[in-house]
């Protein structure tokens, strides 16, 4: 260790403690990032989280056809689908369609390969509870009938609007692109 | 302070008293009024502070919710500490582990007795001031390693070494920069430190010649490393010894411990004022000539602002550097601050042959390299700025 | 009584009660820290005497360098409580005689001693008296000892060093 380099080690650490301590200080002049929740803003939070903000998974069960592919790829097997056959309908029905918000780390690769986009990640995040068995999410609460979808477009109009909003939000979310193209629109 | 018992037993306030009880009863009496009056709201306030320009620094809000703009955190926080169980492990060394916090406590609140808040608001100026404040504050390292032994606990053990570790090798640098301005001002004592300085920046030590300029920041340096202040906070480390020494303690006693880090701080910031930045001194004004209360107030915000900029600045620091690992900050002391200590130690000895006119031409140049700085620094801070092109937003509250 | 006389013999109290639990402790721990006592008792026996600089130095030097030099080597060393701290080879007869010779030495050396009893102390600055003396009268032993220091600097550099390969 040279002298030289010894003075190069001193100058260098002003140098860089005076540029850091520029930077922080000119921080206490900007607009702080956060935001005062849950109050003190005119809207609800939820509406001014971004387009593809990942929150607790919410299903929209008319519009699910039940193929399991969401129940398969989720990692941490946190989506449990249970299907039965109505002996007096003959058709198949869930019995239970539950998603456990504990064990959910929110990758979003069940939305990515939903079909329909039923299943799909809200706005919402205050998922507080008094005990673990309130967050999990029974979205068949009693025994309800898959989607079918039909050929030439849905007819319906009730269920249009849904499959609307799902192909809207598979647009918007799992494009290959990660929904850039429909930000830009 | 003994002046004015004097006084009062002169005038025979205290009949059929020995004069020693008196004396004990005023410094038990200074003592109560300046720990429940000054240092316990300052220590809190500023764990409030600290939290809220920390915040700003990094673009959050900090606390406040607790009274105007939080600034009743601290009572909060107090009183959580207060009501939550005081718990001993069960394997630690119980005498010692209830032991250690007031040890620590006690050394950090000796310093409050020779720091000079005014012309004559002192508890008691000794004639080995500065002297006494380092002495004291070493019975921190004693109560630091008791701590550490007695959590019987291996992360604790290993935050008390490195704090003992850290303040004697601290001690050094911050010795020797205490000793450039005893040289200067040939006196030992507090009050006898300011009075050798003037009220006008120009007359103040820091300015006083390169030396004692370089000097002051490697003092401030080395009491920030002695304090367990970021970036030198590794005994308490999170990331790789949970809390250090303090690992196991909890309510009051975990209080005790930072209630002493925070008004340490301000222990920082009143003995660097006082060895470097002119102490209490105000300009001679006609207004303070007919009215000593006026000019004790005077003198006494004088004093506590300047104070209070350097405990700022230790905020600023703590926003802004990350921490060192512990083979640098041996470095950082034993390579860097110790030769360079004693190099400013050799050069102010060198200094004092230097005529008046000289001392008087090189004060004033010193001078204006601090003000240089400073507009540079500000400079600067307008170019990140103007970079970023942040949101601007003046207002400290939010 | 006069209290500053009861003080003087609470100061001692804790002084000599201190140095008892170094003594006596079978806790190693124990009898480090209470050195705490024993130092902080002696410097506040030489502010009695009006030597403010040496109690301030006391403290310094002991509390902040040697007591927590003690407790390094206490802390650090692999397995101290196992030892066996009691060296039973030499056995308690030749530490009584020694012990006994000691005492005699001391009881005779307090008797011999014409003790002054000074009425006031004068508490007066003793800072620059200690300088001046040290610079004067004393600068010999003074330098001597700084030589000394030096010597045991270079000594643990000496031997903390890494052997360079080249």
């Amino acid at each position: 260790m040279g002298v030289a380099s010894y003075i190069k080690d001193i100058t260098d650490t002003v140098k860089s403690v005076f540029e850091g301590m520029s930077i922080t200080f000119s921080h206490l002049v900007r607009r702080p990032m956060t935001i005062q929740y849950p109050d003190k803003i005119p809207v609800p939070i939820q509406e001014t989280l971004p387009l593809r903000y990942r929150g607790i998974l919410e299903v929209d069960l008319d519009i699910c056809t039940g193929c399991l592919a969401c129940e398969r790829v989720c990692p941490i097997t946190c989506i449990t689908i249970g299907i039965d056959m109505n002996k007096e309908t003959k058709q198949r029905d869930f019995s239970h369609f539950d998603i456990d918000i504990c064990k959910c780390m929110y990758c979003g690769l069940c939305s990515e390969v939903c079909p329909t986009g039923s299943i799909r990640h809200s706005q919402e995040f205050e998922g507080a509870s008094y005990n673990p068995a309130g967050l999990v999410r029974h979205f068949a609460p009693q025994p309800a009938s898959l989607y079918k979808p039909k050929k030439g477009g849905e007819t319906d109009p009730k269920l249009a609007v849904k499959v609307d909003i799902g192909q809207k939000y598979l647009d918007e979310f799992a494009t290959p692109d990660g929904g850039a193209a429909a930000e830009e629109k | 302070m003994q002046a004015y018992l004097d006084q009062l037993i002169q005038g025979g306030a205290f009949a059929g008293m020995p004069r020693e009880v008196v004396y004990a009863i005023g410094m038990l009496l200074a003592a109560f009024i300046v720990l429940s009056a000054f240092v316990a709201p300052l220590a809190g306030v500023t764990s409030w502070l600290e939290r809220r320009v920390w915040a700003r620094m990094q673009s959050r809000v900090g606390p406040n919710r607790v009274g105007p703009q939080g600034i009743l955190q601290w009572l909060a926080d107090g009183i959580k500490n207060l009501l939550k169980e005081d718990i001993i492990p069960t394997a630690a060394d119980k005498k010692l582990f209830s032991l250690a916090p007031y040890i620590v406590f006690m050394g950090f609140l000796c310093a409050f007795v020779v720091i000079p808040f005014g012309g004559h608001l002192i508890v008691a100026d000794l004639n080995i001031g500065i002297l006494y404040i380092l002495a004291v504050t070493s019975l921190v390292v004693v109560g630091i390693l008791m701590a550490g032994w007695a959590s019987n606990n291996k992360w604790s053990l290993l935050g008390g070494m490195r704090s003992a570790a850290q303040i004697i090798s601290y001690e050094i640098p911050a010795g020797v920069s205490v000793l450039m301005i005893v040289f200067l001002a040939g006196t030992l004592s507090m009050q006898g430190i300011i009075k050798g300085q003037g009220w006008a920046p120009w007359d103040w030590y820091l300015f006083h010649n390169p030396f004692t300029f370089a000097g002051f920041f490697l003092y401030f340096t080395a009491a920030l490393a002695e304090g367990n202040r970021t970036p030198f906070d590794i005994p308490e480390a999170e990331s790789e010894l949970v809390a250090g020494y303090v690992t196991e303690y909890s309510g009051m006693r975990f209080l005790f411990f930072f209630f002493a880090e925070w008004g340490n701080l301000y222990v920082i910031g009143a003995v660097a004022t006082t060895l470097f930045l002119g102490g209490w001194q105000v300009p001679p004004l006609a207004i303070f000539e007919n009215s000593p209360m006026l000019l004790a107030v005077a003198q006494f915000v004088t004093f506590f602002l300047k104070a209070y900029l350097w405990v700022f600045v230790a905020m600023w620091i703590r926003a802004t550097l990350p921490r060192v690992r512990v083979d640098q900050l041996m470095s950082l002391c034993w390579k860097y601050m110790v030769p360079l200590s004693f190099i400013c130690l050799l050069g102010t000895v060198a200094f004092m042959f230097v005529p008046a006119d000289g001392q008087r031409i090189t004060s004033a140049a010193m001078f204006g390299l601090g003000v240089a700085i400073t507009i540079i620094f500000f400079l600067r801070v307008g170019f990140q700025i103007r970079q970023a092109k942040p949101e601007l937003y003046f207002k400290p509250h939010i | 009584m006069e209290i500053s006389t009861a003080v003087f013999y609470l100061i001692a109290l804790i002084t000599v009660g201190s140095a008892a639990v170094v003594t006596f402790s079978r806790n190693i721990i124990y009898s480090a820290f209470s050195l705490l006592g024993t130092f902080a008792g002696v410097a506040g026996l030489y502010i009695f005497l009006g030597a403010d600089f040496v109690a301030g130095v006391q403290l310094l030097i002991y509390v902040g360098g040697i007591l927590v030099l003690i407790l390094f080597a206490v802390m650090l060393t692999h397995r101290i409580t196992d030892v066996e701290i009691t060296n039973r080879a030499a056995g308690r007869i030749p530490a009584l005689v020694i012990v006994g010779v000691f005492l005699a030495l001391l009881i005779q050396t307090v008797r011999e001693t014409p003790w002054v009893k000074v009425k006031e102390v004068a508490y007066q600055p003793t800072t620059a008296k200690i300088g001046d003396l040290f610079l004067e009268n004393y600068l010999l032993p003074f330098e001597l000892a700084s030589l000394v220091l030096l010597a045991a600097m270079i000594g643990a550099v000496v031997l903390s060093r890494k052997e360079i390969k080249e």
